[in-house]
């Protein structure tokens, strides 16, 4: 048998091979791990696994009271913590019956918005860090520091907040943060200019991402894929829009909405939305109302009504949904965190396939993934 | 002679290994960026591959499940090695520990030893500078940057 | 297509009738009447409109273990995305609850169907069949409530490790 024969020989038979990213690997953005089964540089099989970083947020629901769960809530997914404080908090509150001041309400948009904001700079950062793009990693963190030094003379904490209370705010904004957060606004407009003419419309990264990665509406409806995910597919949902919570019903803002479903139109998605969020931000510094910043009266240890109840907001990353079941007590019977990165991930098994790995890649970083948000 | 050459090479260039884990990750990349950057002492290179990191920075919460992993990247680095325990949870647990816990590992000095231990949940990214100078003056034998005294 | 939760309440009132018996558990009477529930609505009615203002949803369905995938296309079929999954342990009255959460795309719409298993035996039909997104909710609900979805492909642990034989939300667990 010459070696001509072997080559020229028409049958070859595909072989597979599994290769396993993770669980620590630069692109993975938190502890991943994914055994994908690989024909060369396709895909034919991504099985995510999840749990290396699972830290028991629900079974220490049922260990702790109402008020010391608060601090958990800042680290499933700590760089949108805030909206998930507003999330548990709120359920309680509608469990309790617990009425919120108005300025208060207007401090939590405010702050979720600017934390959306430092949220999707992360993402930005680490997305195209991904793709390769080590620049805009720099120039969002910087951005970012000056949201983080608003928050944190408010708040105390630089990342997993723990700000929200019962009833309010624990503590109230000052003149220093208002005309911090006024300044911070209108320098970064310009700045979201210089992103788009600068990375947005860079030739290397429309390659990259227009047409790959295509996911359609009505997988995103089958797997209850929400956030920009959802809006990238064309479908305008967003729970501040569809089930209005807090105040926003008093805001004038636009949901970022793209038919395409491919990368490119999830990234700009984000991009737009915050714009959108400065929009809500400056609107709500307008209308901050006086009054007090916390309900007076809640009293030190909760006990809510006998029965189920939920809350829903609209995480940087999609839906949170926190239901909670209480028997009366003052630590809660069950508390359950509907996470926005657990369904937005269990689409990527089927979303990836046949796809080349830095492809994949790409659609990974799209997604937006927190993966102690998965793993709670 | 040569020791102290050496050590002084080793401590202004110290690598780390890309080994984020949880919130504490995000203050290693905040350290690592422009405002606070770790450049300035020679370990802004994070490297993904352990084979060729110095530092292990354990920044988040060690889990049952991911145990072996961690175990596994620290056998694969090569001497000298150094490891920092970055955060509450990779010191003792963290705020995760609660009587009857299943899946936190209380501290990542139960897997091998640390060399520097970072408080905080997260720490500020000051704090990780403050905890690589510390690293560098175990190395070198004295510290070489100035104290920051609190007014 | 429905256009309106009432007509979506009577459809799931000719699925899940209302002279089926139902069993009448205390902590269910407190769910659908005690604060926020249609307290006039006599409590052995299992499709419920509930007050959205103060539980976050329209529709409370409480089903039998056999009609969840029923439930699960007639939502499936008007459009609603699937939320979450998970479970309840009662374990002072010998059951688990598994609760299925909905969510509409295009509206505010909001639907609950909840299934009682019995502890000894918690055995309920898959629903991942009809959303692929339940595939992923019903393996963490087994894996930390040792409920067995019924024709489920691949039940095997997701965040505990894989060697897991343990059910730690469970109300008796002790690590």
């Amino acid at each position: 048998m010459s070696a001509l024969s072997l080559l020229s020989s028409g049958e070859r038979e595909h072989e597979t091979f599994i290769l396993n990213v993770g669980p620590q690997h630069p692109a993975t953005h938190g502890v991943l791990r994914l055994k994908l089964t690989m024909d060369g540089e396709y895909i034919t099989r991504a099985e995510p696994v999840c749990g290396y970083i699972h830290r028991m947020h629900e079974k220490m629901g049922e260990n702790r009271t109402w008020a010391q769960f608060l601090p958990n809530t800042g680290r499933i997914d700590y760089l949108a913590a805030m909206a998930y404080g507003h999330a548990y908090v709120a359920a309680v509150e509608r469990a309790a019956g617990i009425v919120v001041p108005a300025r208060a309400e207007y401090i939590r948009v405010i702050t979720s918005e600017l934390n959306r904001i430092s949220s999707h700079l992360v993402w930005f950062g680490a997305f195209l860090l991904d793709l390769g793009g080590f620049t805009p990693l720099l120039y969002a963190f910087d951005d970012r520091e000056k949201i983080l030094d608003l928050l944190e003379a408010l708040t105390g904490s630089r990342l997993t907040y723990c700000y929200y209370r019962f009833g309010g705010v624990c503590n109230d904004v000052d003149d220093d943060f208002i005309r911090g957060t006024r300044e911070f606004v209108a320098g970064m407009r310009p700045r979201m200019k210089m992103y788009r003419e600068l990375v947005t419309d860079n030739i290397i990264l429309r390659k990259r991402l227009i047409g790959i990665g295509h996911i359609s509406a009505e997988m995103c409806r089958k797997y209850g894929a929400t956030g920009p995910v959802i809006r990238g597919s064309g479908v305008a949902y967003d729970v501040r829009k569809n089930e209005p919570y807090s105040v926003y019903r008093d805001f004038d803002f636009d949901v970022p909405v793209f038919p395409e479903g491919d990368c490119m139109a999830r990234y700009l998605v984000r991009m737009e939305e915050m714009v959108q969020s400065l929009r809500i931000v400056e609107q709500a510094l307008d209308k901050l109302p006086g009054g007090p910043a916390l309900t007076a009266g809640v009293p030190r240890v909760l006990k809510p009504a006998v029965g189920d109840y939920c809350f829903a907001v609209e995480a940087a990353r999609g839906r949170f949904l926190v239901r909670i079941v209480s028997d009366g007590k003052e630590i809660p019977y069950r508390v359950r965190l509907r996470t926005p990165s657990f369904s937005n991930l269990s689409l990527f098994e089927e979303a990836s396939q046949g796809m080349m790995l830095p492809d994949a890649l790409a659609l990974l970083g799209s997604l937006d993934l927190v993966i102690p948000d998965i793993d709670r | 002679m040569l020791d102290d050459v050496l050590s002084l090479a080793r401590a202004n260039s110290l690598w780390p290994l890309t080994f984020g884990l949880a919130c504490c990750a995000i203050e290693m990349m905040a350290a690592g960026a422009s405002r606070f950057d770790i450049s300035r002492f020679g370990a802004e290179v994070f490297r993904p591959s352990p084979r060729q990191a110095d530092v292990m920075i354990v920044a988040g919460t060690i889990n049952k499940k991911m145990a072996p992993a961690v175990k596994t990247l620290y056998d694969q680095m090569l001497e000298p090695k150094w490891v920092i325990a970055m955060g509450n949870c990779a010191i003792s647990g963290g705020p995760f520990v609660y009587p009857g816990q299943y899946a936190v590992i209380e501290g990542v000095d139960k897997l091998f030893p640390v060399d520097v231990f970072i408080p905080g949940c997260p720490p500020r990214p000051e704090a990780l500078i403050e905890g690589i100078l510390k690293l560098e003056e175990k190395l070198t034998g004295k510290r070489r940057w100035p104290e920051v005294i609190p007014q | 297509m429905i256009s309106s939760l009432q007509e979506l309440a009577d459809q799931f009132s000719k699925l899940i009738p209302q002279d089926a018996p139902l069993p009448e558990t205390p902590a269910a009477a407190g769910a659908s009447c005690a604060h926020g529930g249609v307290a006039s609505q006599a409590s052995t009615n299992p499709v419920q409109m509930v007050d959205y203002a103060i539980k976050g949803w329209h529709l409370d369905v409480r089903a039998r273990p056999d009609q969840v995938v029923a439930a699960a296309a007639l939502l499936d079929e008007n459009g609603f995305a699937t939320d979450a999954v998970t479970g309840v342990d009662w374990i002072a009255e010998g059951e688990m609850e598994v609760v299925y959460d909905y969510f509409h795309p295009a509206n505010s719409w909001r639907v609950v169907v909840r299934a009682r298993v019995p502890r000894s035996k918690p055995e309920i039909p898959t629903i991942s069949q009809v959303y692929p997104g339940a595939n992923w909710h019903e393996r963490e609900t087994h894996e930390f409530f040792g409920i067995v979805f019924l024709g489920h492909p691949n039940l095997t642990p997701l965040l505990l490790p894989e060697d897991a034989d343990y059910h730690p939300l469970r109300k008796d667990f002790k690590a």
